[in-house]
């Protein structure tokens, strides 16, 4: 019994096996390109697609549907999410104020019946609305893996124009497909203004 | 970094929020900041002496608090109706104005949620509309007007936050990035830590228009019982002409021109304080102009329709109290201001912006005399047996007044300085597809 603790305790708590001895280069953060319209962009995409690429992620100023398309992205859910959580809201508000004023604590007012149904209904109609648009947001950033403040791409040459007026297309060096050397040669291909290797940060 | 390439269109509009402050802009921030420690100060005496620091008292309950409440909220209303409609129309005219009239519209909601609360008499119980398990066992009662307003006015504010901020995500982080390359760190991180770390991923602009479109789509069942909530705390009285199951669709079409007045006035105030006339153009302006005239047109059916109404169909009582509403100025001066006086904007030599200022303000103004005609007027014939003093407000409820106006003008000129007042994400799709568009032809 004790042997067995004690091996349970070393497997526990021992060190991690040394990487002291072998020196690696530091990883790239993956292959970024330069584009300087949403068409050209939307092309290289719709490339990357076709050659097999997996994990990329295109950066545009402003959206563009074309290319979200081409990437299989599908906005639908945003709005079915909101939708599900504001029906639900507004069912759920209705049968508190029904069942707080109708079953928990009956009050008399003026001979009114406990389940006068009208008198329910502004609230749980404001709820709804409320509930639907809070849920829009945060399925959004949830679906978009936000509030996220730092991402590898960040320390791409360049990038802080992505918010302004220039259109990135990255390579993941998580990738199954990932060399640098084969990420820069199709990226080059795709009529880009400059190809890069994102330095790890 | 290239610098051989231009730079880019919406740099003016992001120097606009960066840029130091003129005189004017240091006057404005020294009046409205006035006006604001003048609200401090008369909420503080409203609470440390009680509600009876205002003229209001019975018949009268209702003064100040309910007028400037319905106004707001009307004002608010109608700007983000405006906004939502423009980003669900999908309008050239939204990259210019859709931004400032939500944030007019959320500074409106901001006055206008002080005085449910103020008017509550003892405004630090308000969470009793709340329905929280507590030690009497007591839940509010739900049939109760005043529990609708908490879920009326928390929702407004909320929703109409969300819709301003939603579109705001990318622009803070184009602010962000633009920081960030003058090397102003700490001001990088403030913008960032709002802009979520917004990337710009083509899959996350697909899902963020989805939710600005779908908030903006929710504003507008919003606005529906925003001001119905307001209307109803009037119906479900007995008082006779406050009574009627015309009023929420009378406050939600008399709201209009109060709203797109002011969203009028500040567009105005937006060309030529912060020179942005390229993105708020003459054909914005016109636009907007014309929308406000057919808003007065709403508003005047919507009057004409209560006088009809009350004149010919209701009972002697409701028709007493209305022909006492119509023996006071403040009924046919709404009327005049807020309906009549609109309808000038159709003729196209006076839309010009030294007219838009004075007819947007008296727009919104006349809308304020209709919430007095019926809160004060409405009310004038008592149905107690004694004769009562009529209603006037007291100093403490003009400073009220005039301290939530200063709060509003607070609110905008903040957003003005620190934030993008014109959609810069929009204004870059709109260039790019004009000149994709311009390429084929």
């Amino acid at each position: 019994m004790k042997r067995i603790l004690g091996a349970a305790l070393y497997w526990l708590f021992r060190h991690p096996p040394s990487s002291a001895e072998v020196v690696l280069p530091p990883r790239g953060a993956g292959t970024i390109a330069e584009f300087r319209d949403a068409d050209a962009l939307t092309e290289a995409v719709r490339a990357a697609r076709a050659e097999g690429w997996t994990l990329f992620e295109a950066y545009a100023p402003h959206p563009v549907p074309d290319a979200a398309e081409a990437m299989g992205i599908r906005a639908a859910p945003v709005g079915w999410l909101a939708a599900g959580a504001g029906a639900a809201a507004m069912a759920g508000a209705y049968g508190l104020t029904m069942y707080l004023s109708v079953v928990d604590y009956p009050v008399n007012v003026g001979g009114r019946p406990p389940h006068a149904w009208p008198v329910f209904l502004p609230a749980a109609y404001i709820l709804g609305v409320l509930v639907a648009a809070l849920a829009a947001l945060l399925a959004m950033l949830w679906l978009n893996g936000l509030p996220r403040l730092h991402h590898p791409v960040f320390a791409a040459r360049g990038f802080l124009r992505a918010s302004e007026d220039r259109f990135f297309l990255w390579i993941s060096p998580d990738d199954p497909m990932h060399t640098p050397e084969g990420a820069q040669r199709f990226l080059r291909a795709q009529a880009s203004l400059r190809v890069s290797e994102v330095p790890p940060s | 970094m290239s610098t051989e390439s231009p730079p880019p269109s919406t740099a003016r509009v992001a120097e606009a929020a960066l840029r130091p402050l003129g005189w004017g802009g240091w006057l404005g921030f020294a009046l409205a900041g006035a006006g604001v420690v003048l609200l401090a100060i008369a909420v503080a005496r409203l609470l440390w002496v009680g509600i009876g620091v205002w003229g209001n008292n019975i018949p009268h309950v209702w003064g100040f608090d309910l007028i400037a409440y319905a106004w707001w909220i009307g004002v608010a209303n109608a700007a983000s109706l405006f906004a939502a409609v423009l980003v669900l129309r999908r309008h050239g005219l939204r990259t210019a104005v859709n931004r400032f009239a939500e944030a007019a519209a959320l500074a409106a909601v901001l006055a206008a949620a002080l005085y449910p609360i103020l008017h509550l008499g003892r405004p630090w119980l308000f969470y009793w509309t709340l329905p929280y398990p507590n030690t009497w066992g007591l839940w509010p009662q739900f049939g109760s007007t005043l529990v609708w307003d908490f879920w009326g006015i928390s929702a407004h504010v909320l929703v109409t936050s969300l819709f301003w901020y939603v579109g705001l995500i990318p622009d803070l982080a184009t602010l962000r990035d633009r920081a960030a390359r003058h090397g102003r760190v700490g001001l990088a991180r403030f913008y960032g830590l709002g802009a979520l770390g917004w990337r710009g991923s083509v899959a996350h602009w697909h899902r963020h228009q989805a939710a600005y479109r779908m908030v903006a789509a929710l504003v507008l069942p919003l606005l529906l019982s925003a001001q119905t909530v307001v209307a109803l705390e009037f119906a479900v009285t007995v008082v006779a002409d406050w009574h009627q199951a015309r009023l929420p669709l009378h406050f939600i079409a008399t709201g209009l021109p109060s709203g797109l007045g002011i969203v009028l006035a500040l567009a105005v105030a937006l060309r030529h304080g912060l020179s942005l006339r390229e993105f708020v153009d003459r054909d914005d302006m016109d636009l907007l102009a014309r929308l406000l005239a057919a808003a007065g047109v709403a508003a005047l059916l919507a009057w004409l329709h209560e006088a009809g109404a009350a004149l010919l169909q209701e009972d002697g009582a409701t028709r007493a109290a209305f022909l006492v509403r119509l023996g006071g100025p403040a009924w046919w001066l709404a009327v005049v201001m807020g309906g009549l006086l609109p309808q000038l904007l159709w003729w196209r030599p006076l839309r010009r912006d030294f007219v838009f200022v004075p007819v947007g303000l008296l727009a919104a103004a006349g809308v304020w005399l209709d919430r007095w005609s019926l809160v004060v007027d409405g009310i004038s014939r008592p149905r107690v047996p004694f004769p009562v003093p009529a209603y006037a407000p007291s100093g403490d409820e003009w400073a009220l007044l005039l301290g939530s106006a200063s709060l509003f003008a607070l609110a905008l000129l903040c957003f003005g300085r620190f934030l993008p007042i014109v959609s810069m994400y929009e204004t870059r799709h709109e260039e790019s597809e004009h000149e994709m568009e311009e390429e084929e032809r």
